[in-house]
């Protein structure tokens, strides 16, 4: 016999289907922005000792998802520095970021080589580049295909953990 | 229910909730306490998950909880939703109001840090002349201190220090390793002492209000609790000015309610309390409720360095340990820039926050490899004034869930607060720097104020009816029969975590109820 206890449906069960929200990207941001979204990813975070990184965790197209939800402060963030970026690499090499070398990418990076403050920069590509750096390797080492591949989690927030359901 | 008269309503099920019922009940008295949230079965309101099986990947919802730095996206639902019990504040000038609301309170998820005041605090007026004084002094509290360490088991080491005193403790007898003894030695030049840390054991997982004040004062048979019960308003008998009981609304049918009692005690915790008494227009003669919030500043990691000895895992576990240092400056009058001092903690072995490396890709991932588990970092807690400016009213423009008008926030720091910042970080990253460890993160930001969850003060105690809310035993000075007995009664903080003391003064007050109820005075 069944008791309602084993009736019972999760509250929370997104193991089943495969994520289908990062085939769908981008939808937030440009396909220009996207691009520049997804060279820098594997740069801040590369594949490394046999797990994946940035473009194989697709952590561009979960950023997509993710910054898509955002308030607008946060938005704006990503969206006027990725533009920068862009711009910072016609301006310098005459081509767009995506089609940079990694050497030639590296250059434009160099706010990620100033000590980090409390308060974000104002100049719109570091600060920017100070938010992606974080949130690239987050989405990366938090993501489906670094975990089941040994890598550990973020140490912050680990690979499982006791997840509230919400309170009745 | 309704036709009951108990003899004590209780609002709140929190640590000074929770030590009021167990004080209360065995003291005979019968008691009906009110939780605004429900009971949770542990067991039941929690899942083991991935984090890449939650919606966000574990990087929370956007826009959630924007004022819980504390929360993620596996805890998210245990705090209070801001969309059903908002507040306000001026833009430039944010409050971090974090909220639990279960029985048992914020006591089920604190980090169980014990300390006690001194009277370095309690008489805090006489060491600088700012302020006031507390009504009680330290050799009033201390028999207090003693019993409720004994509930909570708080693990401690004998220190010997005037302005920490020690307590009744389980002995740590753990020693401090290698790079904690080598810190304290450099510090000590300094005049500050590097304790081990005070924490609540507890018994089993919890060292809640839940497990260990709320079960024996059920077993008396004397105590009702009601979970979903959001009090709204305190009732108030103008022509024999006494509080009667609490309308309050039940959470899951929107029905309102009235409870009777001879006497009500408010532990809604600090803030809610001040605002259940302005919404019900009691107990401020004074014009003083809400007033003098405070809390402690924290500055989390605001000393981040690299231990060159335990690079690339030399040490092993050995590189781990953890301390804390009480308050070293202005123990004698003011010889700093500002007054008062703080509290700061000290952890190595751990990998520093990759924030703090000014690298990228595959650099910044064998800097991690090189620097794993040879990390320093310390939390700086800071003494913040009570200062009339600084304080809550009611918004009338805007009601929660159940239309409650809201709190507003006023609150900011000031100079004494940021010279108190550099102070410590330039004090830290120097003994860092003398022991050779290399100073990766220097921050000398503070939070906004709230985020330490140690908000007190609004409904301060004091001998003068005129210039404070509470008399020395927690109880109005307006309304005899009305007592607040959480946060919001501090005079004045210190830089040590509250909840030891606001559990002492509960039980303080509860032992003091009592003796009233049977003397017939109440
Ligand atoms: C993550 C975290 C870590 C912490 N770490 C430490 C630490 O290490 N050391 C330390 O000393 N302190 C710490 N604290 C702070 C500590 O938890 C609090 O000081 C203490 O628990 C406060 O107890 P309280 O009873 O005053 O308030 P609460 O625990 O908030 O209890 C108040 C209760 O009242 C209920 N309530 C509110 N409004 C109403 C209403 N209108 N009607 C009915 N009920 C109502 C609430 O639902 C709640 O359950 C921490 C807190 C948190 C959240």
């Amino acid at each position: 016999m069944q008791t309602s206890q084993t009736m019972e449906i999760q509250k929370l069960d997104m193991a089943v289907g495969e994520d289908a929200a990062e085939a769908a990207a981008p939808r937030f941001f440009s396909a220009a922005q996207f691009a520049t979204l997804q060279k820098l990813g594997g740069i801040l975070t590369p594949a490394r000792n046999g797990l994946p990184g940035a473009l194989e965790a697709q952590a561009a197209e979960f950023l997509d998802f993710l910054i898509g939800q955002s308030p607008a402060d946060r938005k704006q963030v990503y969206t006027k520095g990725l533009d920068a970026l862009q711009a910072a690499s016609v301006k310098k090499f005459g081509k767009g970021f995506a089609q940079l070398e990694q050497a030639q990418a590296a250059t434009l990076l160099s706010p990620l080589r100033q000590a980090w403050t409390y308060e974000p920069p104002a100049d719109p590509l570091a600060r920017f580049l100070w938010a992606a750096k974080t949130d690239v390797r987050n989405a990366t080492m938090q993501s489906k295909p670094y975990i089941t591949a040994g890598g550990g989690g973020a140490r912050r927030q680990g690979a499982t953990g006791l997840y509230w359901h919400e309170l009745d | 229910m309704a036709s009951k008269t108990y003899d004590v309503l209780i609002i709140g099920s929190g640590a000074s909730g929770g030590m009021a019922a167990h004080t209360l009940t065995k003291k005979g008295a019968e008691c009906l306490l009110l939780e605004a949230g429900p009971q949770v079965d542990f067991n039941r309101a929690r899942s083991l998950k991935n984090v890449y099986d939650l919606p966000y990947r574990g990087m929370g919802k956007p826009g959630r909880l924007s004022h819980v730095f504390q929360a993620d996206e596996f805890n998210a639902n245990q705090w209070v939703d801001e969309a059903q019990v908002p507040y306000t504040h001026d833009p430039a000038n944010p409050y971090n109001w974090v909220r639990v609301r279960m029985l048992g309170g914020k006591s089920n998820f604190w980090a169980r840090m014990s300390f006690r005041l001194s009277d370095y605090e309690f008489k805090a007026k006489d060491v600088d002349g700012f302020g006031e004084n507390w009504p009680v002094s330290y050799a009033e509290m201390a028999p207090y201190y003693d019993v409720v360490e004994g509930i909570f088991r708080v693990m401690g080491r004998k220190e010997g220090l005037k302005q920490l005193p020690d307590g009744n403790f389980v002995e740590d007898r753990s020693p401090d390793g290698p790079l904690i003894t080598r810190f304290g030695q450099a510090s000590k030049k300094l005049g500050m002492t590097v304790t081990k840390i005070r924490r609540a054991l507890g018994q089993g997982p919890l060292a809640s209000s839940l497990n260990l004040l709320l079960p024996g004062a059920m077993e008396t048979g004397k105590l009702t609790i009601v979970p979903n019960a959001v009090a709204r308003e305190i009732s108030y008998d103008k022509s024999g000015g006494r509080v009667t009981g609490v309308h309050f609304v039940d959470k899951r049918t929107g029905r309102e309610m009235h409870a009777k009692a001879r006497v009500v005690v408010v532990a809604a915790s600090c803030l809610e309390s001040t605002r259940l008494l302005l919404n019900s227009n009691i107990a401020n003669s004074s014009g003083v409720l809400g007033r003098y919030l405070h809390d402690q500043f924290y500055i989390v990691r605001g000393v981040a360095a690299l231990i060159p000895e335990a690079k690339g895992g030399k040490m092993g576990r050995g590189a781990a340990g953890s301390g804390y240092v009480p308050r070293a400056q202005n123990l004698n009058g003011k010889d700093k820039k500002y007054i008062r001092g703080y509290c700061f903690d000290l952890n190595t072995g751990n990998t520093p926050d990759t924030r703090f490396f000014p690298y990228f890709g595959e650099e910044l991932e064998q800097k991690i490899d090189e620097w794993r588990g040879a990390g320093f970092s310390s939390t700086i807690m800071g003494e913040v004034l009570p200062r009339y400016e600084n304080h809550v009213r009611i918004d009338k423009t805007v009601k929660d869930a159940w239309g409650i008008p809201v709190l507003n926030f006023q609150c900011k720091y000031t100079d004494n607060e940021f010279e108190m910042a550099k102070d410590a970080v330039e004090t830290i990253s120097g003994v860092c720097q003398e022991l050779g460890w290399e100073v990766l993160n220097r921050n000398t930001k503070m939070f906004p104020p709230g985020y330490s969850i140690h908000e007190l003060g609004t409904c301060r105690m004091g001998d003068n009816p005129k210039t404070s809310v509470l008399n020395k035993w927690n109880q109005s000075h307006d309304i005899k029969n009305l007592f607040v007995v959480d946060g919001s009664s501090f005079v004045t903080g210190g830089g040590q975590n509250p909840t030891m003391t606001i559990l002492a003064l509960s039980m303080r007050a509860s032992e003091y109820m009592a003796e009233q109820m049977n003397k017939k005075e109440l």
